[in-house]
């Protein structure tokens, strides 16, 4: 997954008590990368699911932050001009 | 029964339970209706300075900056006393500073004028060509909001603190004058004290008992680029737009501007805080056009009208205690105000005078806490 984490970490979380994926990713970190969680939150869904018991559809998804990919400075410098 | 029930799992709630747990407290139960750190905390520069212009501020802001040494000790709490860096490039700001460090060396805080070369070893990656002079605090620093968020959660939790997550308090249970516990889903959770920590939504809860108290939440937004080696030590600020950035212990930049906001507003994105906010870096961060946005949020300070917290006994109802409306600065604040909390609950009195002064009376009673100079 992005940011180094492996399957173990995020076990190990759950059992320390993190329980939810928005507790999780900032635990660990996960979908704080580049791809903002959109590879690997379903992953850890997943994991959650299992290890609770709880079917996928139950858990809630993280909350998304725009921009939706991160987006170069320069294009907010010229938001005024354009917009 | 539980001694104390805490209603809010922000960096207040959950150091107030880390610190009773310690101090061997009996039965604590805590209780966050969404995740723990969802409010204001996670969305939070962790910028820690002591260098304001009110006694009680600064007082008070000495005492939790030796606490997070303690914390970083303790649990290995990412923090660090990297300093506040005031920048300014125009002449009349070099005065508003100077005005500031007199204010700082009354109260025997060692703020001092830096120049270039100084700027340059602390900040290799600020511009200083337009810099006409700069104000440091060596004191100040930054810690990681997650971080010492949880490393404080899991210790209490294996000194028995019980954590209900997830789960809303729709009431303070009072009877006769004196908080007899919580609900939760219509039921009643009893306990000998309750302490109200829900930071800007304690303004929702309390008036659910018909409670008023004097605290408004205010919009402010942040905004992160993706991360990078060592680029500046301390949190830095553009004195004339009140604009600050500061670098987390994963390498992002963080940074944060007001703009305008109503009182009570919603949480909503605006792209004119990321227009105000990269034009006035991309002054002393000539790079930062080139690097890319990865998050941006909203969050609420938690203002009150003198711009100081209340902590303290909510009088006169007894066993009730809050501690909210930091105004901006409450995660710097958690260590000490735990502390003092902690003080009031267990003894009835404050540890300090000027903690003493921030209690929830002071408005009725028209002693609010005024400052000497307001910075920006
Ligand atoms: C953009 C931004 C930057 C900031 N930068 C800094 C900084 O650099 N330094 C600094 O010191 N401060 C800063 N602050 C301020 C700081 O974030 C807050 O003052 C601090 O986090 C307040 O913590 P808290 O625990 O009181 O509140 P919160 O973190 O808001 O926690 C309150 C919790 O209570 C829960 N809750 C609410 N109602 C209920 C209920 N009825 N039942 C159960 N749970 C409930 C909420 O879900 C929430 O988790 C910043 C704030 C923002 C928005």
């Amino acid at each position: 997954m992005c940011e180094r984490v492996t399957v173990e970490d995020v076990e190990r979380a759950i059992d320390m008590g993190f329980r939810d994926v928005e507790s999780l990713k900032r635990y660990l970190r996960i979908g704080m990368g580049p791809c903002q969680g959109r590879y690997c939150v379903p992953i850890v869904l997943g994991i959650l699911s299992r290890k609770l018991g709880v079917p996928v559809e139950k858990l809630s998804y993280v909350a998304i932050r725009p921009p939706l990919e991160p987006v170069p400075v320069r294009l907010f410098l010229r938001v005024k001009k354009d917009v | 029964m539980y001694d104390l029930i805490i209603v809010g799992g922000g960096i207040i709630g959950v150091s107030l339970a880390f610190k009773l747990a310690e101090q061997g407290f009996g039965k604590i139960l805590l209780v966050e209706r969404n995740y723990l750190g969802s409010g204001s905390t996670f969305r939070c520069a962790g910028g820690i300075r002591a260098s304001f212009t009110s006694r009680e501020h600064i007082v008070l802001m000495k005492r939790s900056i030796e606490l997070w040494g303690e914390l970083k000790e303790k649990l290995g709490v990412k923090y660090s006393r990297s300093g506040y860096l005031w920048l300014t490039h125009r002449e009349e700001d070099l005065e508003k500073i100077k005005g500031y460090m007199r204010i700082h060396h009354m109260f025997g805080l060692d703020t001092r004028l830096v120049g270039e070369d100084f700027v340059k070893e602390v900040a290799p990656y600020v511009d200083t060509s337009k810099m006409v002079g700069a104000l440091f605090d060596p004191l100040a620093g930054k810690a990681s909001p997650f971080d010492s968020l949880y490393k404080q959660f899991l210790a209490a939790k294996s000194l028995g603190v019980e954590f209900l997550v997830g789960k809303e308090v729709t009431r303070i249970d009072i009877e006769n004058g004196a908080a007899k516990g919580v609900l939760i889903d219509g039921e009643k959770i009893p306990a000998r004290n309750v302490a109200v920590t829900a930071g800007a939504y304690s303004v929702y809860l309390l008036e659910r008992n018909g409670i008023k108290i004097p605290l408004t939440p205010v919009p402010h937004h942040a905004a992160l680029t993706e991360d990078f080696g060592r680029l500046f030590d301390p949190l830095i600020i553009d004195v004339a737009s009140g604009a600050y950035a500061v670098q987390t212990f994963h390498g992002n930049v963080l940074m944060g501007v007001d703009v305008e906001e109503k009182p009570f507003g919603e949480l909503s994105v605006k792209l004119a805080f990321l227009e105000k906010v990269v034009s006035v870096w991309s002054k002393w961060l000539p790079w930062l056009p080139n690097v890319n946005i990865l998050r941006y949020w909203p969050g609420y300070y938690e203002m009150t009208p003198d711009h100081h917290p209340i902590i303290g006994p909510v009088t006169p109802i007894e066993n009730l205690y809050i501690a909210t409306g930091f105004s901006g600065h409450g995660f710097m604040m958690a260590p000490v105000v735990a502390e003092e909390v902690a003080s009031w609950i267990t003894s009835g009195r404050p540890r300090s005078q000027e903690a003493g002064n921030l209690v929830l009376s002071r408005f009725e009673e028209g002693k609010t806490v005024k400052e000497l100079a307001v910075i920006g």
